[in-house]
């Protein structure tokens, strides 16, 4: 055990960092939470520097150049997760193509369909993700959506719903039930679908923040080529678990880089709000201090076993705890301020309700990708190894 | 930050775990101090010479490797002045250059150190006449720190009182010290004692009557020193701790995976399982909160403070919690004298309000956080 990492990493985290310095777009900078824009399209600046990053080798460090890697390392990969973090830097505002759609095609698709994966990746081609139904949200091995092979095409029929970039989408990867008489997990399949075909409606839903980030998709006998198939037949399961598997061992980066930010920014908010001698709310920033710092270390833990090739019991809770240590220290935010804490207009709120607007995209956090009870069970049964209900 | 454990560690953590588990088995610490048998204290002291002794060495080891063997060390109850001697009095010894810390190395010598006053602060200050001393009884020495005599007043000093406080404060104990202390050693057996029973009848307490330094030629401690040494012997505790919160935490898995109600394990029942997944989730926490503070130690990193305080708190707290929900857990039977659980949820919580207690710590965190975001606002 020891801090450093050797001389050879700290030149790739030194390259990294001055091309960061010198290309980075300032709309970038800083850590805003960007997750929608109010009509839920991607802004110029992000399809630019999404681009920038793929064709300079620093979209997915672990791939290819042809990729947008540099066929990094896992350490490698984590600086760079440290990286963008320390600055609050996305390398893309629709995480779905770049770290779901993209992998999964590589892994499971035809040779026809890997060729779509660097589009997908450098952001040209923006794909949504179709797996929750109202019937399917946790329970995601419930869902209806159907799908018919009729000679050599299939006919989807059925609804999606809180599809995030639906709007905007050109294709959907999407989940559906190939056998409704196999067993829930053995009948699903994964098909591509154009979201220009016709049979597809696109309703807008709003975010609480007002942004409609995501939305509802209805399919009615839309026609599907046969080739669209992504795997096996009746063979989708399996690619839920695909995503960003090298990258796996860095995901927590990010999110306690943003904890970090928060931390300090609150501490310094309280002494400018002339609170920085109340002892409750002293006690209550240096509980979560310590909370950020503890989670930081125990993200690093987890590195260790993931780069030597265990399975890391710390990144099942990695997600759960900073989703949620996040909440908490964007409500205190808010608390700090008082009577100011409801204020969202961006000229009145202190600090333009960056707390304001944080505590509510962060709310999203124990929901998406699996909720805060989910992540439990998981804990429960697969980490603790305790007996199933 | 690299976790990764060298082959050497792997190996020290084996051996220290195997050790434990095969030479202190709980009936040692019952027979000595619970339900007490004629040759109790002997058998275990008998014990702690033949197993122990030769690892008091390890406070000459880096603190990384010292935690290893000190997280299996906490997830067995021994009654052996096994923390005092190597993570306390070696490295304040070794400090000031005392000889007897070659001894306390090779095995020949037991040590403790006289710290906290009767109000059970951690401070190093000299009209203290009562000292509360872990493992008094069990040790050959008792090492004195007195605050030192040439510079400020040790308490009110009117230039500390404000301007400087977290400087005077922020000292992991050694509030007041005023620049510089004092160590000098005396005998144990010529210091007038009181034993002071508290929760954990192995690690033994007792108020100690400070005796006038007379000709026990004292050495000069800076206040830097005093604190990197009392940080380790925190850092070490913490570590110390974290392997009493893993004991209660493997011994509640194991008995709700088979106790049934219900006509089913009451491990499947949601309510439990997420009480024990939170509670876990904050001990893999405070775990890697120990290491990377050790680590920071080892590197003289300057984030050594602030880590050491975040990690002998986050430790402080999980096992207390483990003691809690670990009882509620098993029922009634985890309410038995016969069983186990009582000697952890003793010593968990008697070994947060060692070298201060986590709230303590917390402060002190808070005194630093807050001078630096004011420095910066
Ligand atoms: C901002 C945002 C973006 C999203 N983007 C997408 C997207 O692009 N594509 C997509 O497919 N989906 C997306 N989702 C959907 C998301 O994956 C689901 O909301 C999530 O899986 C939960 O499903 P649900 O909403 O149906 O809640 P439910 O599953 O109905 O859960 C309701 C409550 O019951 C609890 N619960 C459920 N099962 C259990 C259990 N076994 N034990 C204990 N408690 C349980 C849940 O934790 C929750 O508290 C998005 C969601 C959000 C908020």
């Amino acid at each position: 055990m020891k801090l450093g990492w050797d001389s050879e990493h700290e030149s790739f985290r030194s390259e990294l960092v001055s091309f960061l310095e010198t290309h980075a777009p300032p709309e970038a900078l800083g850590g805003r939470d960007l997750i929608g824009t109010d009509t839920g399209d991607i802004p110029q600046w992000a399809r630019r520097w999404q681009a920038e990053l793929f064709d300079n080798g620093w979209m997915v460090p672990a791939y290819p150049p042809e990729l947008g890697g540099r066929d990094a390392d896992p350490l490698e990969c984590l600086i760079y997760a440290e990286e963008l973090g320390r600055r609050g830097i996305p390398r893309s505002v629709h995480f779905g193509g770049y770290a779901i759609v993209g992998p999964s095609l590589l892994e499971f698709g035809s040779e026809e369909q890997k060729a779509l994966a660097p589009a997908a990746i450098r952001g040209d081609t923006i794909w949504c993700v179709g797996m929750s139904e109202p019937d399917a949200g946790s329970d995601l091995a419930n869902l209806s959506t159907t799908a018919v092979l009729d000679g050599d095409s299939f006919v989807v029929n059925g609804q999606k719903v809180w599809t995030s970039y639906a709007l905007h989408a050109e294709q959907c990867f999407c989940y559906v039930r190939t056998d409704p008489d196999a067993g829930r997990h053995k009948g699903i399949s994964v098909l591509t679908v154009a979201m220009d075909s016709p049979g597809v409606t696109v309703r807008p839903l709003r975010h609480i923040t007002g942004s409609a980030e995501f939305a509802e998709v209805f399919f009615d006998d839309v026609v599907v080529p046969a080739g669209n198939l992504v795997g096996e037949l009746h063979g989708g399961w399996r690619i839920t678990m695909g995503s960003l598997a090298h990258e796996r061992g860095g995901l927590w980066v990010d999110g306690v880089a943003a904890a970090e930010r928060a931390i300090s920014d609150l501490v310094k908010l309280s002494i400018s709000m002339g609170r920085g001698s109340d002892p409750v709310l002293r006690r209550q920033l240096t509980e979560l201090f310590v909370e950020v710092q503890s989670l930081r270390a125990l993200g690093y833990k987890g590195f260790a076993s993931f780069a030597q090739g265990s399975s890391a019991p710390e990144h099942s809770y990695m997600k759960l705890a900073s989703s949620e240590l996040r909440q908490r220290l964007y409500e205190t935010g808010m608390d700090i301020q008082g009577s100011f804490g409801a204020i969202t207009d961006d000229a009145a709120a202190v600090d333009a309700g960056r707390w304001q607007h944080s505590w509510q995209v962060a709310l999203a956090a124990t929901i998406g990708g699996g909720t805060s009870e989910i992540q439990r069970n998981v804990v429960a049964s697969r980490v603790l190894g305790l007996p199933r209900g | 930050m690299d976790f990764s454990l060298t082959p050497e560690q792997e190996m020290l953590r084996d051996t220290a775990s195997a050790l434990f588990s095969r030479e202190f088995p709980s009936s040692l610490v019952r027979d000595a101090c619970y339900d007490p048998v004629t040759d109790g204290a002997s058998v275990a002291a008998a014990a702690f010479d033949r197993h122990l002794r030769p690892w008091i060495s390890m406070g000459d080891e880096s603190v990384v490797d010292q935690c290893l063997f000190m997280e299996e060390a906490g997830a067995a109850i021994t009654r052996a002045p096994f923390w005092s001697a190597s993570a306390l009095a070696l490295p304040l010894l070794r400090a000031v250059n005392h000889p007897d810390a070659d001894r306390l190395a090779d095995g020949s010598l037991t040590a403790t150190v006289a710290l906290a006053g009767s109000t059970g602060e951690w401070i190093a200050n000299r009209d203290l006449t009562k000292m509360l001393v872990t493992d008094f009884g069990l040790v050959d020495i008792v090492v004195f720190v007195d605050a030192g005599g040439n510079t400020r007043e040790p308490e009110g000093g009117s230039d500390s009182a404000d301007t400087d406080r977290s400087h005077t404060d922020s000292g992991d104990g050694s509030a007041g010290l005023g620049g510089e202390a004092l160590v000098w050693v005396s005998p144990a057996a010529d210091l007038e004692a009181r034993v002071v029973e508290n929760l954990d009848l192995a690690r033994p307490l007792a108020e100690v009557t400070r005796p006038a330094m007379g000709d026990h030629q004292p050495r000069m401690i800076t206040e830097a020193d005093l604190h990197s040494v009392l940080e380790r012997a925190s850092v070490v505790l913490a570590a110390e701790m974290v392997g009493t919160a893993r004991w209660l935490k493997e011994a509640t898995i194991e008995y709700v995976s088979t106790r049934e109600q219900f006509g089913r394990p009451v491990g499947s029942f949601q309510g439990l399982q997420w009480k024990l997944v939170d509670a876990s989730l904050e001990l893999e926490k405070a775990g890697a909160a120990v290491y990377y503070a050790a680590m920071c130690l080892d590197a003289d990193d300057p984030d050594r403070h602030r880590a050491t305080h975040v990690a002998k708190s986050a430790a402080g707290t999980t096992a207390r919690r483990w003691a809690k929900d670990a009882m509620q857990a098993h029922g009634g039977i985890g309410y038995t004298w016969e069983h186990d659980l009582h000697l952890y949820l003793r010593r968990a919580n008697a070994a947060d309000r060692l070298l201060g207690d986590s709230a303590w710590h917390m402060e002190q965190l808070a005194l630093d956080l807050f001078e630096s975001g004011q420095q910066h606002v």
